[in-house]
């Protein structure tokens, strides 16, 4: 994994990283705003789809999520799965800023979209 | 369109303090991605810009007086005739301020853009000045649009 961090008189933090996966690499950036994180994976060199996650406030103890696609294909669960896995992780971390997760991928295998969650927790701004 | 991936060099600063550049890069041998991020001052405010240049797209924000992340719009050319569409994904309508910067910079570049803003309503003097920064450093960046040949008969 190779990776390039913000520096700190910037206001948005950022990092930017890649990842291999069945011998094709896939570009990760993560950024995080004062009110959101913003998180792109591609493979394809263009954002690809683009989906927006939020935390929903409610009377429950456990929280429930939004998860849709704002841009691009909306047949694909496995990237649902993908945003909802992230922001699920953001909640649990004390955070309560949405995510608008991007996936620019050929491969949508489960295995691609794991090493992709993984990546980014592991590098995670929250 | 012209575009060298690794135009990527650090400029100097400004001598007279109006723009305040931290750019950092972002790259790595290996990435596709290249990240740059500066800021500038407008009549005492503080402008932040932050462009990702991808292979095939741009992703840019801008961010006025605060890191807040703004309305998303999209922006590229369409059929019919390659005319440029932009719609917003989140916040915003059509008729917002960062629409037409969107629009202008596909116009520019003739690449698809992704554009964050958080610039407020009816500010046509920030929103050009806004404009013109982040075009001047697409260019520097090294995205162009070829003129189209003369044509001889």
């Amino acid at each position: 994994m190779d990776h390039g961090a913000s520096t700190s008189s910037f206001p948005v933090r950022h990092k930017n990283l890649s990842v291999h996966i069945k011998e094709s690499k896939i570009d990760i950036v993560i950024c995080s705003y004062d009110d959101q994180f913003l998180v792109i994976a591609t493979q394809i060199g263009t954002m690809g789809t683009i989906m927006h996650a939020r935390k929903e406030e409610g009377m429950l103890n456990t929280p429930t999520f939004n998860v849709s696609v704002i841009f691009g294909k909306r047949d694909e669960p496995m990237l649902l799965a993908c945003a909802r896995q992230l922001i699920e992780h953001i909640s649990n971390s004390g955070s309560s800023k949405p995510l608008t997760l991007s996936l620019g991928l050929k491969d949508h295998s489960v295995e691609a979209l794991k090493s992709i969650v993984s990546a980014v927790i592991e590098n995670r701004l929250w | 369109m012209d575009f060298d991936p690794h135009a990527s060099t650090i400029e100097s600063s400004s001598a007279d303090g109006i723009v305040h550049e931290v750019q950092n890069l972002g790259i790595n041998e290996e990435s596709s991605t290249n990240i740059t991020c500066f800021s500038d001052v407008f009549n005492d405010i503080p402008i932040h810009f932050q462009i990702i240049c991808f292979p095939k797209q741009i992703y840019a924000w801008i961010g006025c007086q605060t890191a807040r992340f703004g309305s998303l719009y999209a922006a590229a050319s369409t059929r019919p005739n390659n005319i440029v569409s932009v719609t917003s994904l989140l916040g915003g309508t059509s008729d917002n301020t960062g629409s037409g910067i969107a629009r202008r910079i596909v116009l520019k570049t003739g690449v698809p853009v992704t554009l964050a803003c958080n610039i407020p309503k009816d500010s046509p003097m920030l929103e050009a000045h806004v404009e013109k920064k982040l075009i001047q450093k697409l260019i520097f960046l090294g995205y162009t649009k070829s003129k189209p040949q003369a044509v001889t008969s």
